[in-house]
């Protein structure tokens, strides 16, 4: 009989998106993940690691960075260098990029807005592990609500994401024009989730957990979990 | 002895706080501000023994500042 695979949802003092997630995820693929506290120092084992979203530490400092500092963020690093799928959800986004494991940087909304609604994306790559039974180009619509979710990165190193096809998902309208217009924060060329070079750790501000049921403000989030089915 | 590590926004990078502040201050009346930028800065105590430099520095480029965002400027007061 072949090992159950293994699911872990990080935890922080101030995440708040942990059991939306856990829901989420035993829904859409069956398997129930377990906790990390994230003062953990030694995770024995995992297949996927998934960072929720929420407020880690009070957002003190700069989102996501004192985060970086717990332990169990080091297993992850650790894991992610092993190939372990890695997803930041929001917050988990903010954490990816503060510890390094992604680039730019996350700075707050240009419109100085807490921005709490629901988005259109577009697929940008859909070759990734995550993404693959997405249609290129394909728009989905999940929910956001953040401050600081204004991505950031120098224009040569922008460059460098883009040619390397890290771009996984943009801001967009209904029909996929992605312009100004439809960027709710200011993130340069409407980033809205970006891979790591070697595509196993991903990071996007919109919430698919909150997207999974008849009484949220769309499902389309169950089609974001059913996709990480081949990887468990 | 106290290490003061100064942190603010890289040129071009949007401070919608700053950007506020300044719209604030000709919302008063007052008409003589071009610019403004906004920081902040941490007190850092040490012993007095050592030469901590070097971990100060850590703890500002490691904690303090995000390097792609941020300057950061140690002085000992």
């Amino acid at each position: 009989m072949l090992k159950e695979k293994k699911i872990s949802i990080v935890i922080f003092p101030g995440s708040n998106c942990d059991r939306d997630l856990f829901v989420a995820l035993e829904k859409c693929l069956g398997t129930k993940p377990e906790f990390i506290w994230h003062n953990c120092s030694h995770i024995k084992s995992t297949d996927m690691i998934l960072i929720p979203g929420g407020f880690s530490f009070g957002d003190y400092l700069r989102a996501g960075i004192i985060a970086t500092k717990s332990p169990a963020i080091r297993e992850v690093i650790r894991f992610s260098k092993k190939g372990v799928p890695i997803i930041g959800i929001c917050n988990g986004f903010q954490i990816l990029i503060e510890c390094g494991l992604l680039e730019g940087a996350l700075i707050k909304n240009s419109n100085q807005l807490f921005k709490c609604e629901k988005v259109n994306l577009k697929v940008i790559n859909n070759k990734t592990i995550f993404t693959k039974n997405y249609k290129l180009s394909e728009i989905i619509s999940l929910p956001i609500a953040h401050s600081q979710g204004n991505y950031f990165i120098k224009p040569d190193k922008l460059k460098k994401i883009e040619d390397n096809d890290q771009i996984i998902f943009k801001y967009s309208s209904d029909f996929g024009d992605v312009t100004e217009k439809y960027n709710p924060n200011g993130s340069v060329n409407n980033i809205a989730g970006i891979s790591n070079k070697k595509k196993n750790v991903i990071g996007l501000m919109p919430h698919p957990e909150r997207a999974i049921e008849n009484f949220h403000n769309g499902i389309d989030g169950i089609k974001f979990f059913k996709n990480l089915k081949d990887l468990i | 002895m106290i290490f003061r590590v100064y942190v603010n926004f890289k040129d071009g990078i949007l401070d919608p706080e700053a950007e506020a502040i300044k719209q604030t201050i000709a919302n008063m009346g007052l008409k003589s501000v071009k610019n403004l930028v906004k920081g902040k800065f941490f007190d850092i105590e040490v012993g007095d023994k050592k030469n901590h430099l070097s971990e100060i520095e850590k703890i500002s480029k490691d904690l303090l500042a995000n390097p792609i965002i941020e300057n950061f400027k140690i002085v000992k007061k």
